[in-house]
């Protein structure tokens, strides 16, 4: 790369920056000495068989949504199916036969011309 | 330091009864290279201890979250980038302001033993956004690998490779309009 190139003819590398004298020497006592003593992370045994519990009741809950959701389910299917074809079929479609004063000679017309 | 030096850093600090006399080898290692990482980014000598103390003790605290994964060295240099651009953040900072590093500023400085050449790269370094100075100080002084530099920042080889190409632009053109 030309331009690094030029950096570095005009500038070197060198590191400009100077520390007080015998800095490096007290530095890691200093560090030291500003660390906090660290406590060993307490374990809570007790919180374990209420974490086991709260775990087993949502499992529960779990299953049990499941299992009703899809013994549900071909119930609301049937339902699907059934009662439009009923509606359709009987008093509906001679309510709108009748508003519209078709006989039945007029369906069967209609009917076959679609 | 060595790889089976820190194998046994690691060793001590896994183990409670001794952590400390690990991290006091930890610190022994590792103090020196990472004030002249973080003195070359926060410029000043006195503000460069207070990041580099702020290092050690994040280090510390967070001991739990270092499960060997990667070196020590790049755990603890990810941590010392990152509490040096914090404060300068802190000083409400994007960028150290070209106010506050400036050729008449660092030669006066008792703590800078620059040419004036030196003072003015480190003026048009004060000038880059976060991501361009940093890899700009890693790559050209310390002459780090991409992919060393990637897993400390986070961030990919190729954009870190687009940073440093666009940081160097800017210090050449720093210089050029200054000549």
């Amino acid at each position: 790369m030309n331009e690094e190139k030029y950096i570095e003819e005009r500038v070197g590398k060198r590191n400009p920056f100077l520390v007080p004298e015998g800095y490096f020497d007290q530095l890691t006592d200093q560090i030291m000495q500003t660390l906090p003593e660290r406590k060993p992370k307490a374990k809570s045994i007790w919180m374990r068989p209420v974490l086991y519990a709260a775990a087993s009741i949502c499992a529960l809950l779990i299953c049990t949504g499941t299992y009703l959701a899809l013994s549900e389910e071909p119930k609301h299917e049937a339902a699907l199916v059934t009662t439009p074809q009923q509606e359709v079929y009987d008093d509906d479609f001679d309510e709108a036969a009748d508003y519209m004063m078709l006989d039945n000679h007029d369906i069967y017309a209609l009917l076959s011309e679609n | 330091m060595s790889e089976r030096d820190e194998q046994q850093i690691t060793q001590l600090l896994a183990d409670a009864a001794t952590q400390r006399k690990g991290f006091e080898l930890l610190v022994r290692g590792y103090s020196e290279q990472l004030y002249w990482m973080i003195r070359k980014i926060v410029v000043e000598h006195d503000d460069a201890n207070d990041v580099l103390q702020n290092t050690f003790l994040k280090a510390w605290n967070g001991l739990d979250t270092f499960h060997g994964d990667s070196k020590i060295s790049t755990w603890l240099s990810r941590i010392a980038i990152n509490e040096s651009l914090d404060f300068l953040r802190r000083k409400k900072q994007p960028t150290v302001s070209v106010e506050e590093v400036t050729v008449s500023r660092l030669t006066a400085d008792e703590y800078f033993d620059g040419t004036e050449a030196e003072a003015l790269l480190q003026e048009a370094i004060a000038t880059l956004p976060d991501v361009q100075r940093t890899v700009f100080l890693l790559r050209y002084f310390d002459e780090m690998k991409y992919s060393d530099i990637s897993q400390m920042l986070n961030t990919s080889e190729g954009a870190l490779k687009a940073s440093y190409h666009i940081a160097v632009k800017k210090i050449t053109e720093y210089f050029k309009s200054r000549d």
